[in-house]
């Protein structure tokens, strides 16, 4: 171990790992709230009993989360343009592949959240004189919701680690970025170690406060 | 509209059949380093043995909250620099997966042995077996099957994360797409056909550990997750 560390080189480009950082943030943004989103309209579609609802959310849910979403990165990126005619850029492309593998994995999160809650809840609804929708919306969803919160948060991390495969179709983002310092600076080491302290420090916080939430929750329940 | 024309990809199909091959002789590795890796860790980390145990709970975190992108180029650009070691793209494949699988299976670990009543290891206790004898006889056999859902749920996880192998240059089925891709000016049969391909490979496997989960459901044991 002869390698003398030097993270002065890092702390130079600075600005450079910073535009990286917010194109980390704003991906990831834009990722988790489509992906967390789209994922409770298909897992309410996947629970409804209306089969034009049911098999298309089923089928949606299976190919997004069998295949890996490297895979859908890069097919979005090549394949999809010459399929629609539609231009994609780097970041398009990162955004599709996703949003929504993850609204395929927050779907199923959703949706045993939905089956967690006891059938005596709608028949109450039903009772009282409420649709289908309102019971599902008033009554269901405030109760599901509540209880998959954690498993939505971890997710959201997921989503987060996610961010870093949109350097490979070059969007610029942290580890693109750092790529980038590394290859001027010949520093790949500093480079690579701090885009690691980088993410340990900002999910290793989250990450317990999804413990804590884990707790409030179970004993609120 | 599009022609589809499958003809190309199918004539070079024996170059991802190789990449397929590579995909699992990764996986494969990365589970036979990764899963007795994963079990050290959670020992460590129940260990009394203050200072051992929070070694484990850091490694575990670390490697839990940081990309696996970033671990691989870890592996692959800086590690050579720091001990002097050849990198060949398939060791810093396997070692990077081994070690990022082993922090996630420790917690599966970790889990299953924390889920055994207690009154095991006071039975156990009672006729006289000491800590590790107890952990290999009797809490252990029972934890691991528990385990075993949440173990085949990261087995799939790892074998989707492989494909980023493909980045730095290891001939896995995501590169040898790329490779193929380019050479035959058809990404959109290739990409379609390799998406496929991962689909029927992860998919059966998803299906066979729903089915072994509900045998084991059966057999009455709780599962974690």
């Amino acid at each position: 171990m002869n390698h003398s560390w030097d993270f002065a080189t890092i702390f130079q480009n600075w600005p450079v790992l910073w535009v990286g950082l917010k194109g980390t943030l704003f991906i990831f943004l834009v990722t988790v709230v489509l992906g967390l989103a789209g994922g409770l309209v298909v897992g309410v579609c996947r629970y409804a009993k209306s089969q034009a609802l049911k098999w298309p959310a089923m089928a949606f849910v299976e190919v997004f989360r069998n295949t890996p979403v490297l895979v859908q990165i890069i097919w979005f990126y090549y394949a999809f343009p010459i399929l629609t005619g539609i231009e994609v850029n780097p970041f398009l492309a990162a955004v599709l592949g996703i949003s929504l593998n993850t609204m395929a994995f927050s779907a199923e999160i959703y949706r045993a959240g939905i089956q967690s809650v006891e059938p005596g809840q709608w028949e109450a609804g039903k009772a009282i004189g409420m649709t289908y929708n309102q019971t599902l919306r008033r009554i269901i969803l405030p109760v599901a919701i509540k209880r998959v919160l954690p498993a939505l948060t971890n997710r959201g991390i997921e989503v987060f680690k996610m961010s870093t495969l949109a350097s490979v179709v070059a969007y610029v983002e942290t580890l693109n970025q750092a790529k980038l310092i590394a290859d001027l600076n010949f520093n790949p080491i500093e480079a690579y170690t701090a885009v690691a302290v980088i993410f340990f420090v900002v999910l290793y916080p989250v990450v317990q406060g999804t413990y804590v939430l884990e707790r409030i929750l179970r004993k609120s329940d | 509209m599009v022609e589809w024309d499958f003809l190309a990809v199918f004539a070079d199909f024996d170059l991802l059949m190789t990449g397929l091959l590579n995909t699992l002789k990764v996986t494969g590795l990365a589970l036979l380093f990764g899963v007795p890796l994963g079990l050290a860790f959670a020992l460590m980390r129940l260990s009394t043995n203050r200072p051992l145990s929070m070694i484990a709970a850091f490694i575990i975190e670390f490697f839990r909250t940081t990309p696996p992108l970033v671990q691989l180029f870890w592996f692959f650009f800086a590690l050579p620099i720091l001990i002097d070691v050849r990198m060949t793209p398939f060791i810093a494949a396997v070692v990077t997966f081994s070690i990022q699988s082993s922090a996630f299976f420790a917690e599966i670990f970790r889990g299953g042995i924390q889920s055994i009543d207690k009154g095991q290891w006071e039975g156990a206790k009672a006729i006289g077996m000491s800590y590790s004898q107890s952990m290999k006889r009797i809490i252990l056999p029972q934890a691991v099957k528990r385990m075993i859902p949440a173990f085949m749920e990261r087995s799939i996880e790892l074998l989707k994360t492989t494909t980023l192998v493909s980045t730095v240059a290891y001939a896995d089925l995501m590169f040898q797409a790329n490779d193929l891709a380019q050479k035959t000016f058809r990404p959109l049969e290739v990409y379609t056909v390799v998406a496929v391909m991962y689909f029927v490979l992860i998919f059966v496997f998803s299906q066979l550990s729903i089915a072994v989960e509900r045998r084991l459901a059966r057999s009455g044991e709780s599962t974690v997750h």
